[in-house]
């Protein structure tokens, strides 16, 4: 009777035990590879931004992403997001091309960062056909790190100069 | 009779389930906290920016906080966000007055928020008696129990 007690406090503390190696070793995780992991996913966002495909664009957020226009008007979520991209895409954007460069990565836990992208825009229209000037900005997004080690887009927002 | 495994397991279950409830309880009441505590930080910066306090308003970032203006050129630190405050205050934006509204809080984790907040700069002598008009973005973290900026994006329309 007391070896099945003592059995199971030896268990339930070699778990727990276990559970903190398992948590600090990941820990203070790689942050060159999550650097280059987080340059991959705004690559990868540019790169489907620019074939001008609304569901991979999407993607690339988190499941309930959130964006926030130039004006400051939200889109919540996968569903919301490509009806938003599609818009823009058969619109005023649709000969658009864009250029992004990473200008700072702010890890804020080992799981989440803040990342500054320095933007260009050539071939945009106004909202009446007319050819728009070339416009640049920031992109200031909050990227998270998913469990199959990519990050993905929590919160996007922009900003023109 | 109930075996001594029975016990010992229902205990356990009962515990994990009274913490779980207790943890969950604990942190809905610390999120309805931590959401009027950062509204208060808001306001709190707002005040201190419309009494053109460039030491104070560079004590509402953490240690190594970052700024970055509305064309994108960044301040990091202490000492180079009082310098940009201070470089406002004296000059462009000697009589202007901010008015900050929250419009949304997102969790990132418990002691990690990002916050959206409108934003309406005035001035007497601006067309309109508007100067500025926008969203703040800002990145705010929990430290020694206040919200401070982590880092501050601004945007304008």
């Amino acid at each position: 009777m007391i070896l099945s007690r003592l059995k199971l406090v030896v268990v339930v503390s070699l778990s727990l035990a276990f559970s903190s190696v398992l948590a600090w070793a990941r820990m203070p995780s790689n942050t060159d590879a999550d650097s280059a992991a987080v340059k991959q996913c705004v690559a990868a966002w540019e790169d489907a931004w620019n074939r001008h495909d609304a569901h991979a664009t999407a993607m690339a957020y988190v499941e309930d992403g959130e964006f926030s226009s130039t004006t400051g008007v939200p889109s919540h979520g996968w569903k919301e997001l490509e009806a938003h991209y599609n818009e823009i895409f058969t619109t005023f954007l649709k000969d658009a091309h864009r250029t992004d460069t990473v200008r700072s990565i702010r890890f804020l836990t080992p799981e989440i960062a803040s990342v500054d992208i320095d933007w260009q825009m050539t071939g945009a229209r106004t909202r009446d056909g007319k050819d728009a000037p070339n416009r640049k900005g920031l992109l200031t997004w909050v990227v998270t790190k998913q469990r199959d080690g990519q990050w993905k887009i929590s919160i996007y927002h922009e900003s023109v100069f | 009779m109930i075996s001594v495994q029975t016990k010992a397991a229902l205990a356990v279950f009962l515990f994990l389930t009274f913490t779980a409830a207790s943890y969950r309880a604990q942190m809905a009441t610390n999120r309805d906290a931590d959401t009027a505590a950062i509204k208060q930080a808001v306001a709190a910066f707002a005040d201190t920016w419309n009494s053109h306090d460039a030491h104070g308003v560079a004590m509402h970032y953490v240690e190594d906080g970052d700024f970055t203006s509305i064309k994108g050129e960044p301040s990091h630190g202490r000492k180079e966000l009082e310098d940009h405050y201070t470089t406002i205050f004296t000059t462009f934006l000697k009589n202007a007055h901010t008015t900050d509204t929250v419009r949304s809080i997102h969790f990132l984790a418990p002691d990690l928020a990002s916050v959206d907040i409108d934003w309406l700069v005035t001035d007497p002598a601006a067309p309109g008696g508007v100067l500025r008009k926008g969203l703040l973005t800002w990145i705010l973290s929990k430290r020694g129990g206040e919200w401070k900026i982590v880092i501050y994006h601004e945007q304008s329309w």
